[in-house]
């Protein structure tokens, strides 16, 4: 009776909140100018002063275009006073991009004479606004379409986020420790839970988290193990873009957390569909609960090795392009790009399948115990 | 012995011995789908393609595989394959809009030191590219979920050839939600594994946190992520609309 009274009020309340940090958010962040130390400005009016046809080793032909800035400084101490800038971009625009009326860009500010016009070169667009609003975007769709699920989906993406950063942080205080065991211990964690978020505390979630805990650390194991046989033979180390530190650790590491995703998805599968099985009938034997289980397996396998796969090989897309158009060859191309993505694919994928009787017999130890304690 | 072929063996063996028949398809559906992959990169070396149409071309054939190659082709593939299609157009156009406003195309900062000695002057559109690479990235998260909807629904609609549409799109998009957050951990744990090198040089070098949002790369990965995010998203209620019309109207109810 006051349930129903209850739910919607619980409702306007929750979206009352959303709209307010929704809001007050959007105006910080376009209003944000201040807080950042590198001058910010505005471009009110873009000019193409030159235009130049460029055909480069391979024939390809691109136009160079240089665009004449003009803005105002909307921080630091000369805020509100015009800024002259030019930019070079070119029609593919693979490195510097053309700027629109509207958009902030970073800039360092030329020293001129007083009275002069100032000057200056840009450094970067401001994109944090724009990151903001899709961020947005992304959480009313999630929540829009998935509800409570959705909006679970968005907190375990953002404790997860966290939880690696802070693991990252660890490993660069303590210089001895190494990285793969501060993310096994972080695996741990978010394994726990994401899947505890996803089912709550129930003898489900604890078999779906041991199998993946099992389902992770084999394929880790299994990975290490061909590595250290082969000598990592055909891995291209020296192509890990983004280095600061040696590649193998970060590399090994990676592969870790990348899997994690996928493993869990698989054992969350097999766990909650046994379960289903076993609520409905009570009776069911452990061979029949086998049977169903490999089924299942069989279906997901595919369509499961394949997202990883995508996830990670696409993003080679746009180097792949740039050293085919310089005339790089085929195999030298894919075996110093496609390397390190490959393993990563490889390893989630046989993650992906170890999972599926690890995730089958987890299952049904724990179905067992439930039976036993009826 | 080279690494990448003992892993490609194991997986294979697993493959097999795990999945049988089934597992020899999809260790096959992994292999051509690569080749797609491949093929359409070449495609897109000719600055007379679009690399959008290729990569929606692409999306198609890919999911084609996935779906109707280690399944096969019966009314759960096809309206799996219809939903995977139009989900994708629609992400295509969102995502093709957001990477022009956010500038994400191309490289980095971080990513050309790598590059220097290759020419930038290529003259296909890199912005279009930025849009491919998130489209691919999502192609087979958005796929699996189709196929994971539209079959079960397929059961309830066998079990209750009663059942009204609007009752068959609700249980759709309650088997949609209850996948929403592992479809949508998958693919994050992915792009958070494959950026740990990204993220540990933020740190090494002490970027500023304004510096780290700002920057093209994280742009980039971040904007990734997003849409994968509203792509897994997305696809739910497309599915469950498209495979509750396909199976309420237009199979008569006493089909079977």
């Amino acid at each position: 009776m006051n349930m129903i009274k209850k739910i919607p009020r619980k409702r306007l309340v929750f979206l009352f909140i959303l709209s307010t940090v929704l809001v007050s958010s959007i105006y910080f962040v376009y209003h944000n100018h201040a807080f950042y130390q590198d001058p910010i400005v505005e471009v009110t009016k873009v000019t193409i002063i030159d235009e130049q046809e460029v055909t480069d080793g391979q024939g390809h032909i691109d136009i160079i275009y240089t665009q004449a800035i003009e803005g105002k400084l909307k921080n630091s101490l000369q805020k509100g006073e015009r800024v002259y800038l030019e930019n070079e971009f070119s029609q593919s625009r693979v490195y510097h991009p053309e700027f629109q009326v509207g958009d902030d860009v970073f800039v360092t500010i030329d020293q001129v004479q007083e009275g002069d016009d100032l000057t200056g070169s840009i450094i970067d667009a401001k994109r944090d606004h724009y990151l903001l609003l899709v961020g947005w975007f992304f959480m009313l769709v999630l929540i829009a379409v998935g509800r409570r699920q959705g909006l679970f989906a968005v907190i375990s993406l953002v404790v997860n986020a966290v939880l690696i950063s802070l693991a990252l942080d660890v490993y660069i205080a303590t210089n001895d420790v190494t990285l793969l065991f501060i993310m096994s211990l972080a695996v741990i964690a978010m394994t726990a839970l994401s899947l505890v978020l996803v089912s709550g505390l129930t003898h489900q979630t604890y078999a779906a988290i041991i199998a993946t805990l099992i389902g992770t650390f084999s394929l880790l194991f299994i990975t290490m193990l061909v590595l250290a046989m082969t000598n990592a033979e055909g891995l291209r180390f020296e192509e890990m873009e983004f280095l600061t530190r040696p590649p193998e650790a970060v590399f090994m590491a990676g592969i870790l957390v990348g899997a994690l995703g996928a493993v869990m998805d698989v054992a969350v599968t097999i766990s909650s569909s046994l379960f289903s099985l076993y609520d409905k009938n009570h009776q069911i034997s452990d061979h029949d609960l086998k049977q169903s289980g490999i089924e299942i397996g069989k279906d997901i396998m595919g369509t499961m090795t394949n997202i990883l796969f995508f996830a990670y090989v696409s993003g080679t897309i746009p180097t792949l392009l740039v050293y085919f158009m310089n005339g790089a060859p085929l195999g030298f191309t894919l075996s110093l790009n496609l390397s390190l993505e490959l393993t990563r694919a490889l390893a989630g994928g046989i993650g992906i399948v170890l999972t599926i009787p690890i995730g089958l017999y987890t299952t049904i130890f724990f179905i067992n115990r439930k039976r036993a304690s009826v | 012995m080279n690494a990448l072929v003992i892993l490609t063996a194991i997986l294979f063996f697993l493959m097999t011995l795990v999945g049988g028949k089934k597992g020899v398809r999809s260790f096959v559906a992994l292999f051509i789908n690569f080749l797609v992959l491949l093929v359409t990169i070449l495609i897109m070396t000719d600055s007379n393609a679009s690399p959008v149409i290729l990569t929606a071309i692409a999306c198609a054939l890919i999911s084609a595989v996935t779906l109707f190659f280690i399944n096969e082709s019966n009314v759960k593939t096809k309206t799996a394959f219809v939903s995977t299609i139009i989900t994708t157009v629609l992400l295509l156009l969102f995502i093709q809009f957001v990477t022009d406003r956010v500038m994400v195309q191309g490289f980095g900062d971080e990513e050309v030191e790598g590059l220097t000695i290759y020419s930038f002057y290529l003259g296909i559109d890199f912005l279009q590219v930025a849009t491919s690479v998130v489209i691919m990235s999502t192609i087979g998260a958005v796929t699996d979920e189709a196929i994971s909807i539209s079959s079960p629904m397929f059961e309830i609609h066998r079990h209750h050839p009663t059942i009204s549409m609007s009752a068959l799109f609700h249980a759709g998009m309650r088997i949609g939600k209850d996948l929403l957050g592992t479809s949508a951990n998958t693919l994050f744990f992915a792009f958070f594994g494959g950026y740990l090198a990204l993220l540990v040089r933020y740190k090494d070098l002490s970027y500023s946190f304004g510096q780290i949002i700002n920057s093209k790369v994280f742009s980039a990965e971040m904007i990734t992520i997003l849409c994968a995010g509203i792509g897994v998203a997305l696809i739910i209620p497309v599915t469950a609309a498209i495979t509750s019309y396909v199976l309420v109207k237009k199979s008569p109810v006493d089909k079977s």
